[in-house]
């Protein structure tokens, strides 16, 4: 379902959560997102991966947001990936050396595959 | 106006935000019937950050009550401001739709 | 108590918008600024905007018929503890009292979609006059600010 409102499903499994961002963020509703991954993300999960499949687009206030969210993963010992981002969005996380600090799957499968490594 | 939506538990929860009246109701009901239309959980409309909504916003809501009453799937709102609550006090819609003080509650309300 | 004459225009808000549904947000911030400047409880000037709102939303929908631009003219007043609000278009007659209460007690499926805009106005507000005058339509309301106004600290 491609919608343009932000939309954001989380599932847990095996304390890893998986979080599916769809539709558009941007500096109108960066701050909500990052407080809906706050309320959705607890301190005993082992990891989270944030799935950009759906997203339609992201500005640099998202961006934030998404940095945000993974240095305080980073400070609670939580491992952080995204994955399935489209080719502009990594290009975006390239420019802006975000994929030096993010890790960055092409797909959910892989980004799951990498935490049993 | 403002909505984003969050599926937890298989429950989708959307958030309101701002006004909903004559200007732009319609794209709020077509916002949220859109992100309705494969859940197949309860729906949650979080109310906590509207600040307005006038008989036009009733009405979507309304309207959204009917299409997921037809699919037998359960609606709630929570976390109305005491204008808004007085609203639907006076207009007859806490009788029909369920309202809860917070989203926890609504959450718990349609869980089972 | 000592009033000078030009401080009664502080009480007065008199302005106008067009028959484009998007003004009606643009008449809640002006008239939320009024009430605010007034001391005007919130849960006053939540009744106040939603009236106006709901008077707007019937003349700009049905009101015309034409697609010209039209001007609709909004007074609010406050009279000590009396907000007096005036909305005035140059739209079709319309008669408030046909229209039918709705059935707040029907459930959910027999419930009408629509019907409770001037239903809401009329609950929300203290009085409703209408007339027809030199073919404008007037609607005249009169609601009390309740507590916390200025005058009364």
């Amino acid at each position: 379902m491609q919608t343009e409102i932000l939309n954001l499903k989380t599932e847990r499994e095996d304390d890893v959560l998986s979080a599916r961002v769809g539709g558009r963020i941007d500096g109108s509703n960066a701050a909500r997102f990052e407080e809906m991954l706050r309320s959705a993300i607890e301190e005993s999960d082992r990891a989270v991966i944030m799935d950009f499949e759906q997203l339609l687009y992201i500005s640099s206030a998202g961006l934030r947001a998404v940095l945000v969210t993974a240095k305080s993963l980073w400070k609670q010992g939580t491992t952080f990936a995204l994955c399935s981002l489209s080719d502009q969005l990594r290009g975006a996380f390239a420019s802006s050396g975000f994929d030096r600090v993010v890790r960055i799957h092409g797909s959910r499968r892989e980004a799951l595959d990498s935490l049993d490594e | 106006m403002e909505i984003s939506t969050e599926t937890r538990n298989g429950a989708l929860i959307a958030k309101a935000e701002g006004r909903i009246d004559g200007a732009n109701a319609r794209d709020f009901e077509s916002a949220v019937q859109t992100a309705v239309r494969d859940c197949e959980g309860a729906v949650i409309i979080d109310c906590e950050n509207l600040s307005y909504i006038s008989s036009a916003g009733l009405r979507a809501i309304l309207l959204i009550a009917k299409t997921l009453g037809k699919r037998q799937v359960k609606f709630a709102l929570c976390s109305l401001s005491e204008p808004i609550a007085e609203i639907f006090q006076i207009s007859g819609f806490d009788q029909i739709i369920s309202t809860h003080s917070s989203r926890d509650e609504a959450l718990a309300a349609v869980d089972g | 108590m000592s009033v000078s004459d030009d401080t009664g225009n502080d009480h007065l808000l008199h302005f106008a918008v067009l028959n484009d549904l998007r003004e009606i947000a643009v008449a809640a911030d002006r008239i939320d600024e009024f009430c605010s400047v007034q001391g005007i409880p919130p849960a006053t000037a939540y009744a106040v905007n939603l009236s106006v709102d709901e008077l707007l939303t019937n003349t700009i929908s049905y009101g015309y018929e034409d697609s010209e631009e039209h001007r609709i003219d909004l007074m609010i007043r406050r009279d000590g503890d009396v907000l007096t609000i005036e909305i005035s278009d140059d739209g079709i007659e319309f008669a408030p009292d046909s229209a039918k209460d709705p059935d707040t007690a029907a459930s959910i499926e027999d419930r009408p979609i629509g019907g409770l805009g001037i239903f809401l106005t009329r609950q929300m507000m203290d009085s409703f006059d209408y007339r027809r005058d030199e073919g404008r339509n007037i609607v005249t309301l009169t609601k009390k600010t309740g507590t916390a106004s200025p005058e009364n600290q």
